[in-house]
């Protein structure tokens, strides 16, 4: 174990005990019960009001329709969403929502600090994408053009295009594959009448892309009859190590048909909304969309065609 | 003749069936679903209740939460009523005879919760599929 990764522990067991005290502080202390018989009798017969109902610790839910989310990479495919599974379940302290496992650290007025295991999700776009066989041309002067590479310079008299030449074999142009990682970070969640707002802190512990991303975001929901509708703002620093693992061109892959290239960290930036109309207690119509904007060392990475990606969604959703 | 006979048979099979899917009483509330959100306590709905009876009787419109009968009809086919009240958990509206125990109708008025406390359930995941 190398003394960086000693200090993330440390540092990671220092933040665990400080929120295991600062949890032991904030839990409401119980609340002596009420006697009705005291109060004095209404004029009016409100509503009569008893505790919420407990929550149930599994959360079922899935939804059926037609949604897409965009590729940005070159030779890809859009991925279909066509049906949409929420599987979450929440314990006292531990909770798995999604593929996210979380243990909750402190909870309090202002906030819910959790640690979180996750599974990075740059890594789906890689999941879709196609390989073609491009011919090459030999340019004048000898030089072979890579897709999406600036010509070497060349010395010859000639620098100007060249048409025809001598044909090579076809080369593979083929997006270079990337692994799931594993990420391990606390998050912050805020809540109250003012909206929804989440910080996080994500860094690498499979020692695929030893990179760390860093979010926030901040969403506000209505609901007026049966409507409801949530829009959200969100930034996300992705590091240096994280951005180049999964949108730069390595040298072991670099050829004719990619050029090197060095992604650089940067902020993506993401708008979306999401509504439903509720139909019954447990169905709903959902429509949904959101857009985010890659950061610019990405977005002109020579396996990205595209500098945002879209998402949609409309469909029907049920909670069990 | 047997082709008539049967076609009666038929006729007053189906008006059999169509008298036995009817109810007697049939009572129609709307809106029958009152979404609150977390930072609410309830909603203040207006609520439009009708009913139509087979045949002319005495009913009252009960409400749980209200010990004595909304209103009573005498000697009706058919009534209707708006009512306001704020809601904040499910409960039944019910049409029964003055003082009678057995409910000629009865219909569930739902409240659904959007949102939680445990701010946990409204962490938002970055999951490609994850559009809900």
């Amino acid at each position: 174990m190398t003394i960086p990764r000693l200090q993330q522990l440390l540092a990671a067991a220092a933040v665990w005990v400080f929120a295991q005290a600062s949890y032991a502080q904030t839990e409401s202390p119980p609340t002596p019960p009420t006697t009705e018989a005291a109060l004095p009798a209404p004029a009016t017969v409100p509503p009569p009001t008893r505790p919420l109902p407990v929550e149930r610790n599994w959360r079922f839910g899935i939804g059926l329709g037609y949604g897409m989310r965009t590729n940005p990479l070159v030779l890809s495919d859009d991925i279909p969403v066509i049906v949409d599974l929420d599987i979450a379940w929440f314990g006292k302290r531990w909770f798995f929502d999604n593929f996210d496992l979380g243990f909750q650290l402190a909870d309090n007025r202002l906030f819910t600090a959790n640690a979180v295991a996750r599974v990075n999700s740059d890594r789906v776009f890689f999941g879709k994408t196609n390989i073609r066989y491009v011919n090459f041309t030999i340019a004048a002067g000898g030089d072979k053009l890579p897709i999406g590479g600036v010509p070497p310079p060349s010395d010859g008299p000639d620098n100007g295009p060249s048409f025809g030449g001598d044909e090579e074999e076809p080369q593979e142009l083929k997006i270079p594959d990337r692994d799931y990682a594993i990420e391990l970070g606390l998050e912050m969640l805020f809540g109250g009448e003012w909206g929804q707002a989440t910080l996080r802190g994500f860094h690498d512990v499979s020692q695929t892309h030893e990179g760390f991303e860093i979010s926030a975001d901040y969403s506000y929901r209505w609901t007026r009859g049966r409507f409801s509708v949530s829009p959200t703002i969100g930034l996300a620093y992705k590091s240096d190590d994280l951005s180049n693992y999964y949108w730069g061109v390595h040298p072991k892959e670099a050829g004719l048909t990619l050029a090197p290239y060095e992604a650089e960290g940067g902020i993506d930036w993401e708008a979306g909304i999401r509504t439903s109309y509720y139909l019954t207690k447990s169905v709903r119509l959902a429509i949904s969309a959101d857009y985010e904007r890659l950061h610019d060392s990405v977005a002109t990475s020579p396996i990205v065609a595209e500098d945002h990606v879209i998402g949609y969604f409309a469909g029907v959703a049920w909670q069990f | 003749m047997r082709a008539s006979l049967t076609l009666l048979a038929v006729t007053w099979l189906a008006a059999r069936t169509a008298a036995a899917a009817e109810p007697p009483v049939r009572l129609v509330v709307k809106p029958l679903l009152c979404v609150i959100d977390k930072a609410e306590d309830s909603c203040n709905v207006t609520f439009d209740i009708r009913w139509k009876s087979v045949l002319p009787g005495e009913y009252c419109l009960n409400d749980e939460a209200v010990p004595a009968p909304l209103r009573c009809w005498p000697r009706a086919l058919s009534g209707e009523l708006q009512h306001r009240r704020e809601v904040s958990e499910d409960f039944i509206f019910w049409l029964a005879p003055p003082a009678g125990i057995e409910r000629a109708a009865e219909v569930k008025v739902e409240v659904l919760r959007v949102g939680s406390d445990d701010r946990r359930r409204e962490r938002r995941t970055r999951h490609v599929w994850d559009v809900l």
